[in-house]
């Protein structure tokens, strides 16, 4: 039996950023719909089981219907749907539990639908099950516009073993974080320092608040935080070091850069300084208060008594690239 | 956030009001000296008191059946609430409203409301009055996930739209509509937020356990709103910690639903816990808080059990306005 494992977050895309940035929504039952188009695909290479957790959004619920109420006289040619046992408060932890459940019951890949946020907490527990990610967030850096239909294709051939995973698999780089000396959940693009106070609604947009900027790596194309470091000095996904901006208000700072913030949001942010972050380079933040936000999401506040210490480390998830696996799979005629 | 030390007292003397009133009233409503019906606001109030901080003499707000918790965010002075709830001549609306009639026009709560979903078309009037006379007011409609439903809701999510009102809704999603599941009972597997983007309108959702969510995220919508940026839903996602009304005996919840919430979710709580981490607010400056609550409380229960009900000539006054 072949399984598959999906991630789909029901939260992720609806934040304050629909208010500030006119940044676009994807309903529940659109995500539902692509989870669907997921389990077409995955269907079509043969996998048998497919393992998600229940939601409060609805995702599931919404599958369930879709299931109750299909056609009768139309196959169903999908997986079949186990939903993970598993307490679900509506928190992130839920979906730290789900991606070990889906490790425990030996999940060959986890498709995941989310943004950046989604992937970072699935990247935390999934060791080396590979990931295909497919963006349903706001601030897409790290996955990708996928059509879920095709992504299932992909998923399915890698967990089946179509194709050679480590010939279309990327190791991806992450930062690591340790308060006080205890090890935090990492970032898979960015650690912004804010002086923000307070968590409050998470997202990161008040481009006077940003102070310093740790990037994984930085593309010029990038939306959010790591466009800062991609319209100063690029860094590929595979290069063997990230980056370091020193950020402050505009009208003290040594630069000014306009960057997209977040999707329809062009602000200006000040330079201080950059550099290169070098792998395995341990580094304390300069900041003596505020709050830390992971790949996007303000997550920790911080007071002067507190240590914050980040690293740039190689052991990232493992993604497949969906195109490469629909090339190998057009080249050795398997899906004929 | 624009949260110095005096507004954070501010919002957390306004939550704990809330939950004492409720609690206490929770507590009165059991003697049977309470007509009529009540339904608490506990366990929300990080909701009205995140979205009401962040509105001025100028904005309105409308209510629900629940509508205590938006009351007090909003102004509406305590004593003559509890003397309302008790049915008494000293009460905001001289003992002829109740619970669920709560209005305090002087102090922009344009009134809790019996009939679900009846807040968002007021508040469509009260922004396109603040737009068409430049006050720069803006109007918020608190509804629940069951008011979210009604033909009144949706119209009024149209309306705001078309004429890019100032208007704030804010569904509060405490998970049922008295009885039923939103799961059950609103489309879009209970996500009354993703109606939103029908109306061609932003729709965030938060966690409205959390003070601070609510707040930045009412507090931009208000910018928004304000500066001709048209109409927001919020839903804010929560939990209530009573019944629908007194005396439900709320079979439909999980045997330790509520304790969990109260344990992991306590907005209260989580607000307590924020603020005094880093020693700008000190236990006991919250005890202070708490002691002050508690004895306005006690002194608006001793004050309404013992003051006058109207007296029948005073039947007619006050039920028709004269323009």
């Amino acid at each position: 039996m072949t399984t598959i494992g999906i991630l789909a977050n029901p939260a992720a895309a609806r934040d304050v950023r629909r208010l500030i940035a006119r940044a676009s929504s994807i309903s529940i039952a659109e995500r539902c719909a692509i989870v669907q188009r997921a389990l077409t695909g995955l269907g079509a290479v043969g996998i048998d089981r497919v393992l998600m957790m229940f939601d409060r959004g609805g995702i599931v619920s919404g599958l369930e219907r879709a299931i109750e109420h299909h056609r009768r006289d139309v196959p169903l040619r999908w997986p079949e749907l186990e939903i993970l046992e598993m307490p679900v408060t509506g928190e992130a932890r839920d979906t730290l539990k789900a991606v070990q459940l889906m490790r425990r019951k030996d999940a060959k890949v986890i498709m995941v639908l989310g943004g950046d946020g989604t992937h970072r907490l699935v990247a935390h527990e999934c060791g080396t099950i590979p990931l295909v990610c497919i963006s349903t967030g706001t601030n897409n850096v790290f996955p990708e516009f996928q059509e879920s239909t095709v992504a299932g294709i992909a998923a399915g051939a890698v967990a089946k073993g179509l194709v050679d995973r480590n010939e279309v698999c990327r190791q991806n780089k992450r930062l690591g974080i340790r308060v006080n000396g205890q090890p935090q959940i990492g970032a898979l693009i960015d650690i912004c320092i804010t002086s923000d106070n307070w968590i409050g609604s998470r997202a990161v947009w008040r481009t006077e608040n940003l102070r310093e900027l740790y990037l994984t790596f930085a593309e010029p194309d990038a939306i959010g935080l790591s466009s800062i470091g991609g319209l100063l000095k690029p860094v590929g996904r595979e290069a063997e070091e990230g980056l370091v901006i020193e950020l402050g208000p505009c009208d003290t700072s040594r630069q000014k850069l306009e960057v997209p913030i977040a999707p329809g949001l062009i602000e200006p942010v000040g330079i201080n300084g950059v550099r290169r972050l070098m792998m395995e380079e341990p580094g304390r933040i300069r900041s003596r208060s505020g709050t830390v936000a992971l790949d996007g999401e303000r997550e920790i506040e911080f007071a002067k008594n507190d240590t914050v210490e980040i690293v740039l480390e190689r052991d990232g998830p493992l993604t497949v690239d969906v195109s490469k696996v629909m090339k190998k799979l057009a080249t050795k005629g398997r899906l004929s | 956030m624009d949260l110095n030390r005096q507004k954070l007292l501010e919002a957390y003397e306004m939550m704990k009001t809330i939950r004492e009133f409720e609690d206490r009233v929770h507590v009165e409503f059991a003697t049977g000296e309470i007509s009529g019906f009540v339904h608490l606001y506990a366990g929300e109030e990080a909701s009205a008191a995140g979205v009401c901080l962040q509105l001025d003499d100028r904005d309105k707000i409308a209510s629900t059946h629940r509508g205590h918790g938006h009351c007090i965010a909003k102004g509406v002075e305590v004593k003559g609430m509890m003397a309302e709830i008790y049915g008494k001549q000293i009460g905001t609306c001289r003992g002829k409203g109740g619970s669920m009639h709560i209005a305090d026009l002087d102090k922009g709560m344009m009134g809790a409301n019996g009939i679900v979903g009846g807040g968002p078309p007021l508040i469509c009037g009260a922004g396109l009055a603040a737009k068409t006379l430049g006050t720069g007011g803006v109007a918020v409609a608190f509804v629940g996930d069951g008011g979210s439903n009604q033909g009144t809701t949706l119209e009024s999510l149209n309306l705001a739209t078309i004429w890019n009102l100032p208007c704030i809704f804010v569904v509060e999603n405490n998970g049922y509509a008295e009885t039923t599941p939103s799961k059950w009972s609103v489309s879009l597997s209970g996500n009354a937020v993703d109606r939103a983007a029908g109306f061609g309108m932003p729709g965030v959702v938060l966690d409205g356990h959390d003070f601070f969510a609510v707040y930045e995220t009412a507090g931009e919508a208000v910018d928004r709103a304000r500066n001709g940026g048209g109409p927001t839903l919020i839903e804010c996602k929560l939990n209530r910690y009573y019944g629908h009304f007194e005396g439900d005996t709320q079979t439909y919840r999980g045997p330790d639903e509520v304790k969990k919430v109260r344990e992991a979710k306590d907005c209260l709580a989580l607000f307590s816990e924020k603020v005094t981490r880093d020693g700008t607010i000190s236990g006991a400056d919250l005890q202070e808080i708490d002691d002050r609550v508690m004895q306005l409380i006690e002194d608006s229960v001793v004050e309404a059990k013992a003051a006058p009900k109207p007296p029948a000539a005073d039947l007619l006054t006050d039920v028709y306005v004269s323009y």
